[in-house]
C-alpha cells in the first residue's frame, strides 16, 4: 500500500497513540473537575498547552485554545474576531485559495452580519500580491486571513511579509490558517494574531485542533456553555487527544528540518518523473511545500485514474469528482487561472516522510500504465 | 373478547383454478417467513384465508410487515366468534364497548348460506343489540365505525379495521427472471414491481472499473438489502465489463456506443440467464426516458435475444418511478453519486433512432464473441439476504 494522501490525514505516530492510550487510562477525569483525578487531566492539558506555545515561540504573547480541529478553529478565529471587533470596521481581506472552512465562514459573515469580504489579487505564481494588499488595507479592514500553505497545490504564502503589512494598520488583525504548514515548514509567526491548525495533519489523532491567539484579543465565543478554554470554547476538554496532539507536535517540530529535507528530495524526484509523462501537467510551483504535489491530467478523467490507482493499492486525492452528472472542479485551480479541463482533473500526491524512491518509481510506472491503458474521457 | 387475529385475504389467487393449492402454500410459506420477526404470532391457513393469531403483538406493526408480502389482497383485524346469533350479538357489544358516541354501520356477509338468519336480518339483530347496550348510534352514510361480520364455515368473524395488501401474486409463483441492475433509481423499482407480481429475481450488474467506482457494489448491496423485504434472498452477479466497454469505445462511432453497449449487455445477460435458469430478462427501462430507451432503440437493442424482456416501468412517468423508489426506500441509496457504466461513457450526441443495419455493420468490424463469453463466464456472485439466513 502506498498512502499518498497525508494532506487529507496522516497516519498517527505511535508516540501519539501511546500518549492517547496512556492519558485515556490514567487521566480520564474531567480536567474541569476539582479533585485529584480532574487535576491530573488538567495538568496534562496545561503542560501540553505550554509546551506547544513555547515551541511555536509564542508563549509570552499568545494563548492556545484547544478545539475540535481546524474547521472549528477557523470559524472561531474569523467569526469570533469579526463579531467582537465589528465596531472597528466591516471589511475582511482574504485570498481566493483559502480552505472552505475559511471561505464559507467569511461568506456567512457577509451574508448574516453585513461584512464586506474582498479577495486579494494573486501573482502569477499563486502568491498573494502584496501591493494589492497594501492598496486594499484601508482603515475599515478589521481582519486579514491568509493560509500558510495551500492544501491543494502546496503554494506557500509570504506570511511574514503579509503580517508586516497588516501591522501597518492599527486596526486590522491577521489570521493565518497553518493547517498544512505546522510541523512541516518553517513559519515566521511574530506578526500573526490568530493561528489555526489541526492535529491529524501532523501525526496526531482526528478530532482535536487549536486556535492560537494574541492574549490581548477578546473573541466572541461561538459555542454557549461552560467557561473552559478561557471562556472561548465551551465543552469538556479532551485530555487524551490533546496529549496525543502534543506528542505528535513535539516529534514533528523536532524532526521538521530533517523531514523537510527528505520530503523535498522525494518531491523533486517525483516532479522529475512526472515531467516525463506527456499526459500530465504539474501544477505545484517549484517553491511549493514538498508535502503537496499537485498535477492535472490533460486528457484523462482524474476520478477514473484515482480509482485505477486505488485498485493497485496507491491512494491519492482528487477533487471529489465522483459523478459525471455533477462535474466538480477545483476552485483553487480555477482561481489560479487554469482552464476547466485542468481544474476538473487534478490529482494531489502528499507523501509521508518514509516514502522511498522505489515507491515513487512504482507510483510513476503505475500512473503511466493507467494513462496508457484507460480511455481518455 | 378482543380483535386478536389478522385475516389475510388472497388476491388474484381466486382466479387460479387448479393451481390454487400451490399458490396458497407459497403464500403461507412467505407469510410464515415474514412473521419470523414476530415469534409469538401463529400462522394457520385454509382454503379461503390465512389467519395470524397476534398473541399480544401490536396489530398495526404486524399488518405493516404483512403489507410487504405479495399476493395479499387485504388484511383484516378480526375477532373469531361462535356461529350463534346470541354469541355474535354479545361479542359485538363487548368489542365496541369502548367506542363511545360514535356512528356505526354493519355489513354482513354469509359465506355459509345455511346460517339461519339472512344477512339483513342478522344486521338488524346485531344493530338492535348495539343500540340497547352501547352509546353508539346508526348512520349508514356518515359512519365512524364499519363493523363487518362474516359468517364462514366454521366460525363468524367480526372486524372493524382493514389494511390494504400489496396485491399481486405470492413470490415464486411466477418463475424467475434475470434483472439488469445499474444502481440508478429505476432498476430497483422495476425489481419491486416484478417481486410484487410473484416473480423471483436474480440480478446482473456490469462493472467497469476503474471507469466506475468500486463503491457502486456497496450501493447495489444496500439496494438489494432494501429489496430483501420482498425477496428474502437475492443473488447479485457482477460481470467485469471493462474490456468490452473499452473495445466498444475503440471500435464503434460515438453516437452508437450506448446502443451497441446495450446490445452486448443483453447478449451477456441472455447467456447468464440460460445458466441460471431464468426464462426471461428484465430491465428498468422506461420508454423515452433516455436515448437508449426510445422505441427505435429498444427495437434495435432487443434484436440480439430471443428471451422475453420484462420492462415493468415501460410506461411509467419518472415522477411515479421516483415516488415508488421513495416508498420502497431505495431512492436515497440510488442517488448516491457514483459513476455507473451507463453514465461514464455517455456520448455527447447519442443516437435516439439507431438503425439495426448500422449496428450490424459496426459490430462486424470486430470479433466480440470472445469478450462477451469471457464477461459472461467471469461473474462474481454474492447473495444478499435478510439477517441470519442462508
Amino acid at each position: 500500500m502506498l498512502y499518498f494522501d497525508c494532506a487529507a490525514s496522516t497516519r498517527p505516530y505511535p508516540e501519539a497513540l501511546a500518549a492517547f492510550l496512556e492519558a485515556s487510562s490514567s487521566c480520564f477525569g474531567n480536567p474541569s473537575s476539582r479533585h485529584e483525578v480532574g487535576y491530573s487531566a488538567e495538568k496534562l492539558v496545561e503542560r501540553s498547552r505550554e509546551s506547544m506555545l513555547s515551541a511555536l515561540g509564542l508563549g509570552a504573547t499568545h494563548r492556545l485554545v484547544f478545539c475540535s480541529g481546524a474547521t472549528e478553529a477557523n470559524n472561531l478565529a474569523l467569526k469570533g474576531t469579526a463579531l467582537s471587533y465589528r465596531n472597528r470596521g466591516r471589511k475582511i481581506l482574504t485570498s481566493p485559495l483559502e480552505h472552505p472552512s475559511v471561505l464559507n465562514a467569511l461568506k456567512a459573515l457577509a451574508r448574516d452580519e453585513g461584512f464586506e469580504v474582498s479577495f486579494l489579487a494573486l501573482r502569477e505564481d499563486g502568491k498573494v500580491d502584496l501591493d494589492d494588499l497594501r492598496a486594499k488595507l484601508d482603515p475599515s479592514v478589521v481582519l486579514v486571513s491568509c493560509m500558510a500553505v495551500n492544501n491543494e497545490t502546496g503554494i506557500v504564502q509570504p506570511i511574514a511579509e503579509i503580517g508586516k503589512i497588516v501591522k501597518t494598520s492599527r486596526k486590522a488583525f491577521f489570521h493565518c490558517d497553518a493547517t498544512q504548514a505546522i510541523g512541516k515548514i518553517p513559519l515566521a509567526l511574530s506578526d500573526v494574531d490568530l493561528l489555526t491548525f489541526s492535529a491529524h495533519k501532523f501525526g496526531g489523532v482526528k478530532g482535536v485542533g487549536a486556535l492560537v491567539c494574541k492574549k490581548t484579543m477578546r473573541l466572541l465565543p461561538q459555542l454557549d456553555g461552560g467557561e473552559q478554554e478561557y471562556g472561548l470554547r465551551a465543552g469538556t476538554i479532551d485530555a487524551p487527544s490533546i496529549a496525543a496532539m502534543e506528542a505528535a507536535f513535539k516529534k514533528s517540530v523536532r524532526e521538521q528540518k530533517e523531514n523537510l529535507a527528505k520530503v523535498s528530495a522525494l518531491a523533486a524526484y517525483l516532479r522529475e518523473g512526472l515531467g516525463k509523462i506527456a499526459e500530465v501537467r504539474v501544477i505545484s510551483p517549484l517553491d511549493a511545500s514538498p508535502y503537496v504535489l499537485d498535477f492535472a491530467l490533460l486528457s484523462h478523467k482524474a476520478s477514473v485514474v484515482v480509482e485505477a490507482l486505488s485498485e493497485r493499492g496507491i491512494y491519492v486525492s482528487s477533487v471529489s469528482a465522483c459523478s459525471s452528472k455533477s462535474t466538480s472542479s477545483s476552485y483553487v485551480l480555477a482561481a489560479l487561472g487554469y482552464p476547466p479541463r485542468l481544474a476538473e482533473n487534478p490529482i494531489r500526491v502528499s507523501m509521508p516522510v518514509e516514502t522511498t524512491r522505489e515507491e515513487i518509481d512504482f507510483f510513476l510506472a503505475s500512473l503511466t500504465a493507467i494513462l496508457k491503458e484507460t480511455f481518455p474521457l | 373478547m378482543t380483535f386478536d387475529s389478522l385475516l389475510i385475504h388472497y388476491g388474484e389467487l381466486s382466479t387460479k383454478g387448479n393451481n390454487r393449492k400451490s399458490f396458497i402454500d407459497k403464500l403461507a410459506k412467505n407469510v410464515r417467513h415474514a412473521m419470523k420477526a414476530f415469534p409469538s404470532c401463529l400462522v394457520s391457513g385454509n382454503h379461503d384465508f390465512l389467519s395470524v393469531s397476534l398473541n399480544g403483538e401490536d396489530p398495526d406493526r404486524v399488518a405493516s410487515r404483512l403489507q410487504e408480502v405479495s399476493g395479499i389482497q387485504k388484511i383484516s383485524l378480526v375477532a373469531k366468534v361462535e356461529k350463534d346469533v346470541e354469541a355474535i350479538k354479545e361479542a359485538a357489544a363487548e368489542l365496541l364497548r369502548e367506542e363511545e358516541n360514535k356512528a356505526f354501520k354493519i355489513e354482513v356477509k354469509r359465506v355459509d348460506k345455511s346460517f339461519p338468519l339472512d344477512s339483513y336480518a342478522l344486521c338488524c339483530e346485531v344493530a338492535d343489540h348495539l343500540l340497547d347496550h352501547t352509546s353508539l348510534r346508526v348512520d349508514l352514510h356518515d359512519y365512524d365505525l364499519l363493523l363487518r361480520i362474516t359468517i364462514r364455515e366454521k366460525a363468524a368473524y367480526l372486524s372493524c379495521k382493514e389494511y390494504p395488501g400489496l396485491g399481486g401474486y405470492p413470490l415464486g409463483m411466477n418463475g424467475k427472471v434475470l434483472l439488469l441492475l445499474s444502481g440508478g433509481i429505476d432498476s430497483p423499482v422495476a425489481a419491486y414491481h416484478l417481486l410484487r407480481r410473484g416473480i423471483k429475481i436474480e440480478t446482473l450488474h456490469f462493472a467497469s472499473p476503474p471507469y466506475t467506482s468500486s463503491r457502486v457494489i456497496d450501493k447495489l448491496e444496500d439496494l438489494l438489502s432494501a429489496l430483501n423485504l420482498y425477496q428474502p434472498s437475492i443473488r447479485l452477479h457482477v460481470a467485469p465489463f471493462t474490456k468490452l466497454q473499452e473495445a466498444i469505445y475503440a471500435h464503434v462511432p460515438e453516437p452508437y456506443c450506448i446502443t451497441i453497449m446495450r446490445r452486448m449487455m443483453l447478449r451477456i445477460a441472455s447467456k447468464v440467464a440460460a445458466r441460471k435458469g431464468c426464462l426471461a430478462l428484465a430491465t428498468g427501462e422506461s420508454i423515452g426516458q433516455v436515448a437508449s430507451q426510445t422505441i427505435d432503440s429498444l427495437y434495435v437493442i432487443n434484436a440480439v435475444t430471443n428471451l422475453p424482456i420484462l420492462r415493468p416501468l415501460a410506461t411509467l412517468d419518472k415522477v411515479r418511478i421516483i415516488s415508488d423508489a421513495k416508498k420502497i426506500n431505495t431512492y436515497d441509496i440510488s442517488i448516491r453519486p457514483y459513476e455507473d457504466c451507463c453514465t461514464i461513457f455517455k456520448p455527447k450526441k447519442p443516437k435516439t433512432k439507431p438503425h439495426l443495419d448500422d449496428c450490424l455493420y459496426y459490430e462486424s468490424k470486430f470479433d466480440w464473441a470472445p469478450l462477451v463469453e469471457e464477461c459472461a463466464e467471469s461473474l462474481e456472485t454474492r447473495v444478499l439476504s435478510s439477517e441470519g439466513e442462508e
